[in-house]
């Protein structure tokens, strides 16, 4: 039976919910001192005094978990993926498990990449953020885009979650609006984040992280295949990979193209490895795979064994 | 008071509410694991059993705060259809 890994993009997680699972386990404390040392600096104690969901912190931690967690499975469940794919944020982790980036590396890249990303917004695109919905079909929202685009407003789409499931990028002032024409027709609006993802906007931002930032990492070949999150290809060199994550920054995440690709090659059950609300929940996986989520809750529960007779 | 199908269907996705445990009026759906992916099941579910539609302020993060602030929601639509 084929299967395959994914890693989550990244969402709010309270600490409290993984710290434990961070102090314990074996492959999550290996991964979190390696990851101190990258750093130079006590990643655990960090990211336990930041309350800031999406900190430099809380990513790097987020990363660190996403690829202990698919290391305990593989010592303990003995899973071992066909495929990897990482919807958004997911994409590092899915680097460094398919073999093409070097974990140390995929930390200090995280890091810096945050900072950067902070820098950037603030000074060059202020006021932009990508607001998640859901319950509203295609027709509902083209109808909803249009009036943006009559009203002479910028967006783009930034996330093909599922066939009623979205998200938009779109200036600030514009999100109260977009909430109400969405719950109009009765769409749920989820989350706003800032900063914003996934948007040709930002252009300027994708040539500044290549130039100051992968230029100077070093990918190889994966041993696993990676399915890019934004158009379903199958990355099986260090190109494609490092490729993957930089046009991450500029085009749309598509999640039923991975989805598409996944079924092609005869994937059957999809493990999602991290601290997931959305990706191994979502209609597109659960409608169409075997769908396990590993995540530090359940690598914490005791191991049932059966015991031949 | 809600009736007997609507405890049912949301205690089911109330995964840190005790089976034991009473549903009250004032429970924190929130706390007791109603994220957002859960409220979007629900949702359709309830659309489904009371033939409604939740739109505009039904759709509002206050409505589900509590059993009886959605019961209420689901009143006003099933006292508007009327």
């Amino acid at each position: 039976m084929t299967n395959a890994t994914v890693f989550p993009g990244m969402g709010p997680c309270e600490f409290t919910d993984v710290a434990k699972f961070m102090l314990v386990n074996r492959d999550a404390r290996d991964l979190l001192a390696t990851a101190s040392d990258a750093l130079d600096y006590d990643l655990f104690a960090r990211y336990r005094d930041s309350d800031d969901d999406y900190s430099e912190y809380a990513q790097v931690a987020f990363l660190v978990n996403c690829v202990a967690l698919a290391r305990w499975a593989e010592r303990v469940l003995d899973l071992r993926p066909s495929l990897v794919a990482g919807p958004s944020f997911g994409g590092k982790a899915a680097a460094v498990y398919s073999g093409a980036l070097d974990f140390a590396e995929a930390v200090r890249m995280t890091a810096r990449l945050s900072r950067i990303e902070t820098e950037y917004f603030a000074a060059e695109q202020p006021g932009v953020v990508t607001m998640s919905f859901v319950r509203t079909p295609p027709d509902r929202l083209r109808e909803i885009l249009g009036e943006l685009d009559e009203a002479g407003e910028w967006y783009e789409i930034s996330c093909y979650v599922d066939t009623d499931f979205w998200m938009v990028t779109l200036h600030e002032g514009r999100t109260d609006w977009l909430a109400q024409r969405l719950r109009a027709g009765g769409g749920l609006p989820l989350y706003v984040m800032d900063p914003p993802l996934h948007a040709a906007a930002f252009q300027p931002l994708r040539d500044r992280v290549e130039a100051e930032l992968f230029a100077s990492l070093h990918f190889t070949d994966p041993q696993i295949p990676v399915v890019a999150d934004q158009d379903g290809t199958v990355r099986d060199t260090a190109d494609g990979v490092r490729a993957m994550l930089l046009d991450g920054i500029v085009t749309p995440v598509r999640w039923p193209e991975v989805v598409g690709t996944f079924q092609r090659l005869g994937v059957e059950t999809v493990h999602v490895c991290g601290s997931d609300r959305l990706w191994g929940r979502v209609g597109a996986t659960v409608r169409n795979f075997h769908t396990t989520i590993v995540d530090p809750r359940r690598a914490m529960s005791p191991i049932r064994r059966t015991v031949a007779a | 008071m809600w009736d007997q199908r609507f405890e049912t269907i949301l205690r089911q996705h109330l995964p840190f509410l005790d089976p034991e445990e009473p549903l009250l009026g004032g429970t924190s759906l929130r706390d007791s694991g109603l994220d957002s992916l859960a409220m979007v099941e629900l949702l359709a579910m309830l659309e489904s059993e009371y033939n409604v539609r939740f739109v505009d302020e039904a759709m509002s993060m206050e409505t589900f705060a509590t059993p009886e602030t959605l019961w209420s929601a689901i009143n006003d639509m099933l006292g508007a259809s009327v």
